[in-house]
């Protein structure tokens, strides 16, 4: 596939241009110099801008009731309270007391509508900005950071996922940005796959063998085309240089005062690998923190699964502002959905994509900011409904990509974001 | 040929109006393909020739520059191999085939695998992931579809055969259940049935055609769009209570109505066409005679008459000159690397063929073969441009060379099948299994066996049970390698080399113990081979011979035998494990070359 962001939108800005009626002109210009009346991508310059993105995706569904947008004294509002943050007048529940005193410095999105209470497809929603579409498979935001901001020639991998499980690649995640930008996950933070030297092979005989390797793919150059057996000879040269770099990947290089203030749990294991991460240059880290889907005991398990969440994340959060990485660290603390406000017999709250709440902040994100009301009892949206294509329209704006700008897919543009949502305006610095 | 031609238009028209309303554009079309076909007999020499002579001609009349000699026999033995087997050769067949002394060794190998089970099932691969495009989805098993064109090929089916009965499949009653897996597993979804029908079948990427004419290409219109959207938009997705099976049915009616969304007051209304054609005349049947059974709740719908019936019918008829060009480019792309039509999919007429006149000339004698996918492999192999080397002459600046040109052998990489039994066939972890699941057939019942040993027919089949065999024990590392080196579900595949497959290559386990010397089965696999070799020579020669297809140069040998002087037994076999390891992930083994 070809993707030349913004520069292979050629066709359809004059085709926009006869939409709007300046057909004749148009009509001159649809045969050449097109790719020199549109503004090239500011690709390049973001590539050096070091913008980065972290996501804490909360699995499952995270209750907003019992974390942003609570509801106390309300017949949904469950036994918790609402405690005061560093921001006056915003409240948030008492289950998360360290990150309320980070309010200063995140964003809450309490409107977020997407119409949609199943797990996959909220996913997709929340991470590409669009519902499912059996015709076009849209790239996550991971993919999208790692093909639009992350350096094109790094070994280190642009989207890096922590998670609980195993190792692996998504590649998919990539959809037509192509296998390269996809996930390289982590499984319980564990190095990418296959970046140890097996035991077997000592380094003195890795060197040799790859010094063998090159002798035959030298002689075998010679006097042939080589622009794709080269690719093939620099994705060796990458991945020695990965595995040099392994050490970026290993959070046991963290103090351990750093570990402790984390938490010895996993979640406090993988937030400070995130930052790490992040430091060392990895434009895009996702971490996953499992799991909200509290079907039963919505309370017990809220107050469990926030209690390892709310010190790790707020650490994490100052760590980011201390080191002067939080203006161009771009952070959101996202699900698949929310939860119902009714509460059912088992103490449990179900699926609910209709009324419910996102926390983003840094990068670009306006701090301290509240952005669309729900009513009483958070039923419904009452102020500033936005869904997932707003969201991410507001993502990408605010690590400095036009939102409206287009891929060139296969000779077909598709926009970057959802046409039909715009940025979220007053979220944005 | 010509004479051919016209028996074929004639043939057409007559089937047309024998079955359906007299067609007479059609006629015309034919004719002029005909006419066309004729004069560009004139333009080529002598008609007579067989293709790939023609072929060679027309490739050498387009460019004067250097052109590379012809490949050797090594470098030919594994094109040929790869590209008809999906596989390198074992080691003996190269011994053989190197040291035979034959003249026509070439044509003879070609035949020979091109009626091997390796070449159907090689050819099930290409065509399931031309088609599929690596899209998961199971309410067609994976591998019954991958049968049904394994079998296809195997039979040798003409392509517009094929094809047809894929386009008009429901799952149900038209076609085998597996034919529908096109419809079926992309979720009979019709704006992109209607694009990846163009686009695969047709050769014509009209998605831009959803909205608009296509702003730069004039070819691609909006009613073409919607003619053979028409012939899909009656589809519906069902699950059929009785069948208990997901079916694409169909209704008898719905007609196509569309607007530009540049002229949203402007409505047209279309009945169904091939691109670039007419409307086909339709049957006008009364409203309660629609339907053989009409649809109802969890039941599919069967119309008397299928517009989609209709599509199948008019590719097996050879109606579409489209249909048979796209699938000559695709097939010459498989064989040469590159399309005549490059990017393939993309045949308009701001995008010529880098060849008009020879694409003319194959895709005329495809159809007069009747859509032989067989004879016409076996013709693009045959011809010397084919057999080019894809190593220029001394002094020739590789880049000074136009790639359209095909004046030298392009580079293909392998796809992630090939990769996967090349490399288990060269480190003998493929042959050990051959010989495992031989042994595994012959231990179930030895009186089958013994019964499919009797004659060449009955060995013919049991190859295939052998080779289905060995294809369902490697899945699993085949799987893996298409994990990391296949293209995106719903992409085209694409070449595209990333870190991950460096890892995988340089530290997966399994993959590195296919290097540790093994006896399985009574089988020495490469490592084993090599282990018991004597003289660096010897070694040298089964390592090249083995990987890379080739004997060793001087300069080759010298080296094996250095980095042999004086080595434990132990770093020996280290050694020889890396060195094989160094061959594997060489540039000159991940591509055909």
């Amino acid at each position: 596939m070809k993707c030349s962001y913004a520069c292979g939108t050629a066709e359809h800005r004059i085709a926009r241009r006869q939409f709007l009626g300046t057909l004749g002109a148009a009509a001159g210009m649809a045969t050449g110099g097109l790719g020199m009346l549109t503004h090239p991508a500011t690709a390049q310059h973001l590539e050096k801008s070091g913008k980065r993105i972290l996501m804490i995706f909360m699995a499952g569904g995270l209750s907003q009731l019992e974390s942003w947008d609570p509801k106390p004294g309300t017949d949904t509002g469950g036994p918790f309270r609402a405690i005061p943050t560093s921001v006056p007048g915003i409240h948030i529940s008492e289950l998360l007391p360290h990150t309320a005193r980070q309010m200063h410095r995140l964003a809450i999105v309490r409107s977020v509508n997407i119409n949609e209470n199943e797990h996959g497809k909220g996913r997709y929603i929340m991470e590409t900005g669009r519902r499912q579409e059996p015709s076009i498979d849209y790239p996550r935001l991971g993919s999208v950071a790692a093909k639009l901001l992350a350096p094109e020639d790094s070994p280190l991998p642009g989207y890096v996922h922590i998670t609980p499980g195993g190792n692996g690649f998504s590649k998919g995640e990539a959809a037509f940005l192509g296998p390269k930008y996809g996930a390289v996950t982590l499984g319980n933070g564990q190095p990418p796959q296959n970046s140890v030297r097996p035991d077997a092979i000592p380094s003195e005989a890795d060197v040799r063998r790859h010094q063998l390797r090159q002798r035959v793919s030298d002689h075998f150059a010679r006097r042939r085309r080589t622009a794709e057996t080269e690719a093939y000879t620099y994705s060796y040269e990458q991945a020695r240089q990965l595995m040099a770099q392994r050490e970026v990947f290993d959070v046991s290089n963290e103090p351990q005062k750093d570990l402790d203030r984390y938490g010895t749990h996993d979640f406090g294991r993988h937030c400070l690998l995130a930052r790490r991460l992040l430091e060392k240059g990895i434009t895009f880290v996702k971490v996953t923190h499992s799991n909200y889907d509290t079907h039963h005991e919505n309370f017990n398990f809220h107050l469990e699964q926030l209690g390892e969440f709310d010190r790790t994340f707020a650490t994490l959060v100052e760590d980011l502002a201390d080191r002067g990485m939080l203006e161009s660290t771009l952070l959101m603390v996202i699900s698949e959905f929310g939860r119902t406000p009714r509460i059912n017999h088992q103490f449990g709250r179900d699926h609910w994509g209709k009324a419910w709440s996102v926390l983003t902040g840094g990068c670009g994100i306006q701090p301290g900011a509240v952005v669309g009301k729900t009513n009483d009892n958070g039923t419904e949206v009452v102020d500033r409904e936005v869904n997932g294509g707003h969201l991410f329209h507001t993502y990408l704006q605010a690590v400095g990509i036009d939102s409206h700008g287009e891929y060139d897919v296969g000779g077909r543009p598709v926009p970057l974001a959802d046409p039909e949502t715009e940025p979220i305006k007053e979220l944005l610095l | 040929m010509v004479i051919r031609l016209y028996w074929l238009a004639s043939r057409l028209a007559r089937g047309k109006s024998g079955r359906t309303p007299s067609n007479s554009r059609l006629r015309v079309l034919l004719y002029q393909m005909v006419w066309v076909a004729s004069l560009a007999g004139v333009c080529l020499g002598d008609d007579s020739a067989p293709l790939h002579v023609r072929v060679d001609e027309a490739i050498r009349a387009a460019y004067d520059g250097p052109m590379a000699p012809r490949s050797d026999d090594a470098e030919f033995l594994r094109r040929v191999y790869l590209d008809l087997t999906g596989s390198i050769p074992d080691v003996e067949t190269t011994r053989l085939f190197l040291n035979d002394p034959s003249s026509d060794k070439r044509q003879q190998l070609i035949d020979r695998l091109l009626s091997s089970p390796q070449y159907a099932r090689h050819m099930a691969t290409v065509f399931d992931v031309m088609w599929m495009e690596r899209r998961g989805g199971n309410r067609v098993s994976p591998d019954e579809w991958r049968r049904y064109l394994r079998d296809a090929f195997a039979k040798n089916r003409p392509l517009n055969e094929l094809a047809g009965e894929i386009l008009a499949a429901d799952g149900a009653r038209r076609g085998p259940r597996a034919a529908a897996r096109f419809y079926l597993d992309r979720d009979a979804e019709t704006n992109l049935l209607t694009r990846d029908v163009a686009r695969l079948f047709f050769g014509k990427s009209l998605q831009c055609a959803q909205c608009h004419d296509h702003p730069l290409v004039d070819a691609y219109v909006q009613e073409d769009y919607y003619g053979l959207y028409a012939f899909l938009s009656r589809g519906y997705l069902v699950s059929d209570k009785n069948l208990k099976l997901d079916v694409y049915a169909e209704k008898a009616d719905g007609d196509v109505k569309y607007q530009s969304v540049f002229m949203p007051e402007e409505t047209h209304e279309t009945r169904p066409h091939l691109p670039g054609q007419a409307p086909i005349d339709e049957p006008d049947l009364k409203e309660d005679e629609r339907y053989e059974v009409p649809p109802a709740d969890k039941v599919a719908a069967v119309p008397k008459y299928s517009r989609r019936e209709r599509l199948g019918r008019l590719i097996a008829e050879g109606a579409s000159r489209d249909f048979a060009e796209n699938m000559v480019n695709r097939l010459w792309a498989m064989m040469m690397g590159r399309g005549l039509v490059e990017p393939v999919g993309w045949h308009h007429e701001d995008n010529p063929p880098s060849h008009p006149a020879l694409l003319t000339l194959l895709t005329d004698a495809f159809v007069a073969s009747r859509f032989d996918v067989r004879w016409f492999l076996r013709e693009l192999a045959f011809s010397e441009t084919y057999q080019r080397s894809s190593l220029l002459p001394e002094g020739v600046d590789p880049q000074s060379i136009p790639e359209d040109r095909f004046a030298v052998a392009t580079l293909k990489p392998l796809t992630p099948e090939q990769l996967a039994w090349s490399m288990m066939q060269a480190t003998g972890i493929a042959d050990t299994r051959k010989v495992q699941v031989a042994q595994k057939f012959r231990s179930e019942d030895p009186r089958y066996d013994d019964l499919l040993n009797a004659d060449p027919p009955r060995q013919t089949i049991k190859a295939t049970l052998l080779d289905e065999r060995l294809y369902t024990a490697s899945k699993g590392d085949i799987g893996r390698f298409v994990g990391l080196f296949s293209g995106l579900p719903g992409e085209p595949e694409e070449y595209q080399a990333n870190v991950q497959q460096a890892l995988f290559l340089s530290n997966d386990g399994k993959l590195l113990g296919w290097l540790s010397p093994s006896h399985q089965g009574g089988q020495a696999n490469l490592a084993a081979r090599l282990a018991q070799l004597e003289t660096p020579a010897a070694v040298a020669e089964e390592l090249y011979l083995s990987i890379l297809t080739r004997h060793p140069d001087n300069q080759e040998r010298a080296l094996v035998a250095e980095l042999l002087t004086d080595q434990s037994p132990q770093d020996r076999q280290a050694l020889l494990r890396d060195l094989a390891w160094a061959l594997l992930t060489s540039t000159e083994f991940r591509f055909n070359h």
